[in-house]
């Protein structure tokens, strides 16, 4: 019953420009989902915790994430969707950011990020990185996701 | 700090002036009192031979007196009694009365006042005389009574009297001299006593005001030798300050950087991505225009067509090559500033090795160029950083196979030596070298020297430089434009870490 559910995309993302090419290129990979658009942390988190239509009480969600926000920085909110006793740990999170710093990457993962996509300059890698996200919205369909039901 | 050691500076010209003049001061009152002492004795041996000289002269005045007298003395007995012995008396002084006389004079010779008087003396004597001898040789010969008489006579007794006046008259004028005299002797030694006086009142002066001087001296020489020892004492610690300070103001510049460059990143992103989106549109619309072309061309104008076949072209073509330059210079800033963050770990390196090993990594640049690479025999080894050593060596040789002198075949020549603590290791090409003026300006960021027909931003040296300065060291470069260059780094022996803060 929960395969069928869609999941919904949340991006929080300060940048509006990085915003819209981020959604173009989804839909241009042909993802269909609903994609809710966070410009700060502490909305996204109010709403990836509280709102009765987010993930925590309404089903499975795809989070991208940037990581230099304009009230908290991204590895904060990584680190509290990964905390442990947080409905949402199992959320794949895929950061998104213009950082290719290795130790910054590394802390990502550690943290519990699932995939980490530099924003390049060049545009035709960051398309294809996003489309990737296509192939990766798909594998997390399938299984069971017992923490949507809250 | 500064202020006090120069006050003692000058306290010290001051104090060298006051003590030579002190020491001079005392030495001329030493010196004083010596000529006064002994112009005083000078003085009083004259006076005192002066005086001797008058006691001569009283006692001849007295001599020529008791002749006189004895001679009277002797008449007169013949007078009376008419024994020999008393004329023999007579002649025996009367013989005595011209030498003594002549005496006399010649004592006085010095003095007009005496000679006078004893010229009176001899005049008196001479006219006194005769009646003396006439009335003994009267008595001789037997006429006694006007001998007598002629004693009675008061001329010749007169004469007497006044020879003794004339005498007295020249002993007050000795008396007088004598008085000259003992005053003189007397004055002399009072101011010898005024000078002994006042020559000690000074050396004393003297004396206290060098001792007070000298303690003052030596007070601020404590002082300033204490403020010397406390400064010493700081000095350590304000140098930790500092380099604290310079270190925390250089983590400070990385971070800035690293997060310039991040946020120039991210406006950059979008007009790359806007810039493709664009391109996208501009591609449809240039497919429509060739439909347009083909089916309908009656329906496009010159300008429709000239903005989209080529003014929106070229726009995306200038917009996409500025900022693929434009992430290429803030990579550049990122390496840069990530480099300087990067741990330091110091390892003992082969310096022959680590050279061999980059000429192996461009053997193949070297051998297609034909250039020929030597390095020295025996190159000082060094304790260091090895990726950062590598990356520096790596972009001077990969410099000087880059700007090699087309014409002549390409030389390069690695030599080292140890001066000290200090290892310099040169790169020397036969290139085509820098222009003077280009020297400094070649190390600083993004800038350039020469004609511009390799790829390159800018970057190389910079780093390069950033790089020698994290391992505490130095890098310049010797060169002619058309002759080559040698780039020389100067390195510690053993890279020593800053103390962390």
């Amino acid at each position: 019953m929960n395969n069928h559910q869609p999941v919904n995309i949340i991006m929080i993302e300060d940048d509006e420009g990085h915003a819209r090419l981020i959604e173009k290129n989804v839909r241009r990979a042909g993802i269909s989902n609903d994609i809710r658009h966070f410009r700060d942390g502490t909305s996204a988190l109010e709403y990836l915790h509280e709102a009765p239509d987010g993930p925590t009480h309404n089903g499975p969600a795809l989070i991208l994430l940037d990581l230099n926000l304009p009230d908290m920085s991204g590895t904060d909110i990584l680190s509290r969707i990964k905390a442990d006793g947080n409905p949402l740990k199992r959320t794949p999170v895929v950061v998104l950011t213009t950082t290719d710093d290795k130790i910054e990457i590394q802390r990502c993962y550690d943290l519990g990020c699932n995939v980490y996509i530099t924003k390049p300059v060049n545009y035709e890698s960051f398309a294809d990185a996003i489309r990737q996200l296509g192939l990766f919205l798909s594998v997390i369909q399938v299984p069971d996701l017992p923490e949507a039901h809250g | 700090m500064r202020l006090s050691l120069k006050n003692v500076a000058v306290s010290e010209a001051w104090f060298n002036r006051l003590v030579t003049g002190a020491i001079a001061l005392g030495f001329l009152a030493l010196l004083a009192t010596g000529l006064a002492a002994y112009h005083s004795v000078q003085e009083n041996q004259y006076q005192s031979s002066r005086v001797n000289h008058t006691f001569r002269v009283e006692r001849a005045i007295a001599d020529f007196l008791a002749t006189m007298e004895r001679a009277e003395v002797g008449r007169r007995g013949y007078l009376l009694t008419g024994v020999a012995a008393h004329a023999d008396t007579f002649y025996t002084a009367r013989k005595q009365l011209f030498p003594a006389l002549a005496r006399i004079r010649d004592l006085t010779r010095d003095n007009p006042r005496q000679q006078a008087n004893v010229a009176r003396l001899v005049a008196l004597t001479r006219s006194g005389l005769p009646f003396m001898e006439q009335s003994v040789a009267l008595v001789r010969s037997g006429r006694r009574d006007e001998g007598v008489r002629l004693f009675r006579d008061s001329v010749g007794r007169r004469a007497i009297t006044v020879l003794r006046a004339q005498a007295t008259v020249m002993v007050n004028e000795e008396d007088r001299l004598l008085a000259i005299r003992d005053a003189a002797t007397t004055g002399s030694i009072r101011l010898f006593y005024v000078t002994f006086a006042v020559a000690g009142t000074m050396l004393l002066l003297v004396g206290a005001g060098s001792i007070w001087v000298i303690m003052g001296y030596t007070r601020s020489l404590t002082a300033s030798r204490d403020a010397l020892r406390r400064l010493n004492a700081d000095l350590e610690g304000a140098v930790r300050e500092r380099t604290a300070d310079l270190q925390r103001a250089n983590e400070e510049i990385q971070r800035f950087a690293y997060i310039v460059s991040h946020d120039l990143r991210s406006p950059l992103v979008n007009v790359m991505g806007f810039t493709s989106e664009l391109e996208n549109a501009a591609r449809t619309l240039h497919a429509m225009m060739d439909k347009v072309d083909a089916e309908a061309p009656q329906l496009a104008d010159k300008d429709a067509r000239t903005a989209i076949n080529e003014d929106l072209p070229e726009a995306i073509r200038f917009i996409r090559t500025s900022t693929e330059k434009m992430d290429r210079l803030i990579n550049a800033i990122l390496r840069l500033s990530r480099e300087g963050r990067r741990q330091i770990t110091p390892e003992k390196l082969d310096m022959n090795a680590v050279f061999r090993g980059i000429g192996d990594s461009h053997r193949h640049q070297l051998d297609e160029k034909d250039i020929d690479f030597s390095v020295a025999a025996k190159l000082p080894g060094i304790v260091s950083d090895r990726l950062a050593i590598e990356q520096i060596l790596g972009n001077l040789i990969e410099n000087a196979i880059k700007y090699m002198s087309p014409g002549r075949r390409g030389r390069i020549e690695i030599r080292g030596r140890a001066e000290g603590q200090r290892a310099i290791f040169e790169i020397a090409d036969n290139g085509r070298g820098v222009e003077q003026r280009d020297h400094e300006r070649i190390f600083d960021l993004f800038r350039r020297s020469g004609v511009q027909d390799q790829p390159g931003e800018g970057i190389g040296l910079a780093h390069t430089r950033a790089l020698a300065y994290r391992l505490g060291g130095t890098i310049s470069i010797d060169s002619e434009l058309g002759r080559g260059a040698t780039f020389r780094i100067n390195l510690p022996v053993a890279f020593v870490a800053e103390p962390e803060t």
